[in-house]
Parts: C-alpha cells; sequence; structure tokens
C-alpha cells in the first residue's frame, strides 16, 4: 500500500509531430515527498505533470503509479489515484464553491453517484482543508483569485488522492495567497502523508518549500537533489538562463537567489516554442 | 428550489388553462362544462381530440427543445449554442422534408419523420464537428460555425421544397413549428420518444456538470470527456429531431431556456434538466396560446378574415429579444 504513493516515470519520450517536447525522462518520486519541477517555459514541465496524471499517454516508456501503469487504467480509475490542479481555471457560472469541490467525487462515486443527493464528508473535509467552508455557498466566479484557487486545491483534494500535482499553483497570485496555498499544501502532505510533485516558476517557493529539487531542460532532466545541492549559480545559467549569485536564509537556512540579469536565449529556443 | 418548481407548475398549469380556452369559437364556460363531462359532440370533439392533445405536444415539444438546448450549451460550454445554431435543428428539419419528399415519411408513418429527423440532426451536429471540433471551442466562432451550417442546410432544405412542391402545405410549418393540428397520434409518439430520452439525459446530469467546468478539469477529475460529450450530444439531437417531427423548427426555445433555467435553479443539472424541462412545457405552452389569442383578435384589428398565428413565429420573435439581452448583459462570457 505504502507504493501506492510512488511515481516511476522511465525513458519517457513525448512530443507532436516537428517538436519533441520530453526526450528520455526518468524520475521516481518516493511516496510522501513533496517535489518541485523547475525550468524555463516549454521545458515540459508541464508536459511531465499530465503524463503523471494519464491526461497524456507517453509516446515511448512508461509512467508508473505504485505499480500500475497508466496506460492500463481508465481516467476514472486514475482520477481515484492522483489529483492534478491545473495552472488555468475557466470560469464555472453558477456554480457554487460547495458544488464545484463536490464534482471533485466523480473519480469515486461515477455518474450514477453522482445523482445521488447525500452529504459526502470528503467534501467537507476538503472545504475545512483550505479553509473556505465559510465561503461554500457562494458562486465562484464572484471570488477573487486567490480564493478562487484555494477552492480548486479544494476540488483537487476532494478526489481524496494520494498523489497531488499541481501545475503552478501560485501563478496569477499575490504573495500572500501564493504563501497561503503553498503553506496549506506542506500542511497537508505532512497530515496526510500525500505525494506531492508541483511545477513552480518562483525559485524562492521551491527552495524554501520543497525537499526535493528536480530541474528540467530542453525534455530531460538535468538536476535533482535537494535545494541545498540544485540551486547554485551554475543551475541559475544553466536551466533558467539568468546570472546570479546564491546564498542562504539567514534564519532558515535554505538558499536564497539573487537573480541579476538574463543570459542569451537557447540556441534552439525555437524548436521548443 | 422546491418552492421554484411549485411556483413554476402552478404557471404550468395557467398556461395550459389559458391555451384550451384560447382557441376560437369556445368560451371558458363551455371549456369548464367539457370538463366535467358535458358540452355536445362537436364540442366535446374539438376539446378532447384537438385542443387537449395539442397542448400537450406543446409542452412536450417545448421541454424536449429546452433539455436539448441546456445539453448543448453545457457539453460545448457555450451560451451561444442551441439546437437552432449548432445545425441540429435545421438537420432535423432537412430531415424530415427529405424523407417527406422521397415519401419515405409522411403522416401515415410518423415514426418515419422521427428516425429522418434524428438522422439530419446527427449531419447538422456531425457538420458542426468536423467544423468547429478542431477550432478550440471559441464559443463566438463555434456559434459562427453553427449560422454557417444552419444556413446550408436551410438552403438544402429550401431546394428539396421547390423541387418537390407537392408536399409544400404541410412541410413549410416545420420551418416556423407550429401545434396547429396536432392530435393525440403525434402525442403518443412525442412522450415515449422525449421521456426515454430526457431520462437518458438526467443520467449524464453529473458527466454534464463536469463538463461545464472544462475539459480540463473534467478530466483531471477522472470524466473521459470525449465520449460524454458524444452521448450528451445524442441525447441533444434525438430530443430536438423529436420536438421537430412532432412541431417542427420552434424557434429560440432551445437557446434561451436554458439561460433562464440556470438563472432560476443554477448549475446542478440533477435540478436544472428537469427545472428547463418544465420551464420549456411553461415558454411553449404559454407561446401557443398568445398566438391563438392572438389569431382571434388580430383579424379583427387588421379587419381580415381569417389569420392563424403559428407558435413558432411568436418564440421566434421573442427569443431574438431576449437573446439581444443575453448578449449585452454578458459579453465576452462563456456560459
Amino acid at each position: 500500500m505504502t507504493d501506492s504513493m510512488g511515481i516511476h516515470v522511465q525513458g519517457v519520450h513525448f512530443g507532436y509531430p516537428a517538436r519533441p517536447v520530453l526526450r528520455g525522462v526518468d524520475l521516481t518520486v518516493r511516496p510522501g515527498e513533496l517535489t518541485a519541477l523547475i525550468g524555463l517555459n516549454g521545458c515540459g514541465k508541464s508536459t511531465l505533470l499530465r503524463l503523471a496524471a494519464g491526461l497524456l499517454r507517453p509516446d515511448r516508456g512508461r509512467v508508473l503509479l505504485g505499480g500500475d501503469d497508466l496506460a492500463a487504467l481508465s481516467r476514472r480509475a486514475t482520477a481515484v489515484r492522483v489529483a492534478l490542479l491545473h495552472q488555468a481555471a475557466p470560469a464555472v457560472p453558477g456554480m457554487t464553491v460547495r458544488h464545484l469541490v463536490r464534482q471533485g467525487r466523480y473519480a469515486a462515486r461515477g455518474p450514477l453517484g453522482m445523482l445521488r443527493e447525500g452529504d459526502d464528508p470528503v467534501v467537507y473535509r476538503a472545504l475545512r482543508d483550505v479553509g473556505v467552508e465559510q465561503w461554500a455557498d457562494r458562486d465562484v466566479d464572484a471570488l477573487s483569485g486567490g480564493e478562487r484557487q484555494r477552492v480548486r486545491l479544494a476540488m483537487a483534494l476532494a478526489q481524496d488522492t494520494r498523489v497531488l500535482l499541481l501545475d503552478e499553483p501560485t501563478t496569477y497570485l499575490d504573495l500572500h495567497h501564493q504563501l497561503d496555498v503553498l503553506q496549506t499544501v506542506v500542511r497537508l502532505r505532512e497530515e496526510r502523508g500525500l505525494t506531492v510533485v508541483m511545477v513552480l516558476h518562483d525559485l524562492a517557493h521551491a527552495a524554501r518549500f520543497a525537499e526535493r529539487i528536480v530541474a528540467l531542460r530542453e525534455g530531460l532532466v538535468v538536476a535533482d537533489g535537494t535545494p541545498k545541492e540544485v540551486v547554485t549559480p551554475g543551475l541559475l545559467a544553466d536551466v533558467l538562463k539568468v546570472a546570479g549569485r546564491v546564498g542562504a536564509d539567514p534564519e532558515g537556512g535554505w538558499p536564497v537567489c539573487y537573480p541579476d540579469h538574463p543570459l542569451p536565449a537557447l540556441e534552439n529556443e525555437n524548436q521548443f516554442h | 428550489m422546491n418552492r421554484r418548481f411549485a411556483a413554476l407548475a402552478a404557471l404550468a398549469v395557467v398556461c395550459a388553462a389559458v391555451e384550451l380556452v384560447a382557441g376560437r369559437g369556445m368560451s371558458p364556460s363551455t371549456v369548464w362544462d367539457l370538463l366535467g363531462g358535458g358540452g355536445d359532440t362537436t364540442e366535446q370533439h374539438i376539446f378532447w381530440q384537438l385542443r387537449l392533445p395539442r397542448l400537450l405536444v406543446a409542452m412536450g415539444a417545448g421541454a424536449s427543445l429546452a433539455v436539448a438546448g441546456l445539453i448543448l450549451q453545457s457539453a460545448l460550454r457555450n451560451p451561444l449554442a442551441g439546437p437552432e445554431v449548432t445545425g441540429v435543428t435545421p438537420g432535423a428539419v432537412l430531415g424530415a422534408v427529405t424523407a417527406t419528399a422521397l415519401g419515405l415519411a409522411g403522416w401515415d408513418s410518423p415514426l418515419a419523420v422521427v428516425v429522418a429527423a434524428c438522422a439530419g440532426g446527427c449531419v447538422g451536429a456531425l457538420l458542426l464537428w468536423l467544423l468547429a471540433g478542431r477550432a478550440g471551442g471559441d464559443p463566438a466562432q463555434t456559434a459562427v460555425y453553427g449560422v454557417l451550417v444552419s444556413a446550408v442546410l436551410g438552403g438544402f432544405t429550401a431546394m428539396v421544397l421547390l423541387v418537390e412542391p407537392g408536399e409544400l402545405g404541410s412541410v413549410v410549418q416545420w420551418l416556423v413549428g407550429t401545434t396547429e393540428g396536432r392530435v393525440w397520434e403525434h402525442w403518443h409518439l412525442l412522450w415515449p420518444w422525449a421521456l426515454a430520452w430526457g431520462a437518458a439525459a438526467w443520467l449524464l446530469a453529473g458527466p454534464l456538470t463536469l463538463l461545464r467546468c472544462g475539459d480540463d478539469i473534467a478530466q483531471a477529475a477522472g470524466l473521459a470527456a470525449r465520449p460524454a460529450r458524444t452521448l450528451a450530444m445524442l441525447c441533444a439531437v434525438a430530443l430536438t429531431a423529436g420536438a421537430v417531427a412532432a412541431v417542427g423548427a420552434l424557434g429560440f426555445v432551445g437557446l434561451l431556456v436554458p439561460h433562464l433555467a440556470m438563472a432560476l435553479f443554477g448549475a446542478d443539472l440533477r435540478v436544472g434538466l428537469p427545472g428547463a424541462a418544465l420551464l420549456g412545457a411553461v415558454v411553449v405552452c404559454g407561446a401557443d396560446a398568445a398566438a391563438q389569442l392572438s389569431s382571434r383578435l388580430l383579424p379583427r384589428v387588421l379587419d381580415a378574415d381569417q389569420l392563424t398565428l403559428p407558435v413558432g413565429a411568436l418564440t421566434a420573435c421573442l427569443g431574438a429579444a431576449l437573446l439581444l439581452v443575453v448578449v449585452r448583459r454578458a459579453p465576452g462570457r462563456t456560459f
């Protein structure tokens, strides 16, 4: 059962005609780990996350979730095991917070189960987890960006999975709400032993909150380790294409970056955009 | 929510009552007598064999179109979707007209009309999918393609009518939509069809609600979006075809009633779908009553002998006005 939380990405290739995205990625995420994926736009982070959620199928290689090949699982069976919070949030007119969060129960309840009325303790727990129960009957579209992101996180939590994948969960949020969302994720992972993989653009957040940072460049894993091991001036230059210095937080000790200026763009950048 | 249903049901009863007394040459007291079993044979025949089935067919068709519209708007995530503007209704009309012109269907074989309308509706939906399916589902663009498909199908219908004008009289009413002359035969065909597909649509309420959240979110939550959308579209086409075969292309009911239903019942489709059905029945029944009343009043005003206003003309005018409100109120909204 413990291994049902681990993710094994084995030799995965994925791409579109004339545009390879992932070019042989191997990655093992251990159960209960909090991993951050970093890299430039178009390096394949989001694609890797979607492959791990079973929303895309690899061209070559395979993705195992707790020993099960995702290619052999139905969409619903996959969604019982892994939840993915997408970066984009389309409007959901007329839906209340409770109603949207309830939609996260689809995988567990099925199309006919969703027709049943009835309290779902998991929905209440998800609403409480992110602290939105006081707005449960408000329209989602009437909420602010930060509140809406918490609601969408609650919807993913309502899937009650052991694995949680987050695609840039802090994009478009102000600093207050960025920390709010990330700390909620950290707390839930500690309470429940969730396996969490998140794509983060902000290296400061990755260094502060993740135990492990995996860096991607041009569809390959180029660095993998603890924040202290990975976050170096060399990584800033190689992976993020910026010149900068790296220090340490005076209190927490985690690495802190001081980016200075962008380096010349990738030679074959057009291939990835 | 229950109170809203009750209010709507009361409104349905009122509309039905008005519809029953709205026709020519029968006073409300005569109708009351007839309900109690009185009246002479002619009056009895008019009431029990003409007015009552007409009322039921109007309600059934309205409910079918409203549910079909709500399914389309949810499955396509498009506030401008409706059977009329996605090629489904024009396709169904073309199917019905063509089958009638070829002698494959007609008044003596109403089931064939339904099947032909269904096939035509599928063709319309398929054309839209071929054109707009890859466009990424931008609502305005899909609506433009829908209008295009509808125009082409309408042109084909006109061609069939010009080539084969023999059936013109009975066929023209399919183009506008009318409940004139609908009898028990139509009702017996409509209700099992509408009930079966309506029930199927209700069973899809869960997937449809997820589709309203967008494909990405729906898939992440465990829904195989594509097959779910195909099944939902099938229900919408079948419901539209049933309504078109019974009363013709009633304008704008399927496009606008869903908006009213959303406003009244919210995005929970377990409630929204039956709500839309009731609302559609009320709207078409009310429009038919209004059309009959004005058919009685207008000749006096216009000094004409006889005038029969088809209900489809009324719903189209009413619907166009309401559509303007929807478009003005929410520019750039996805629903």
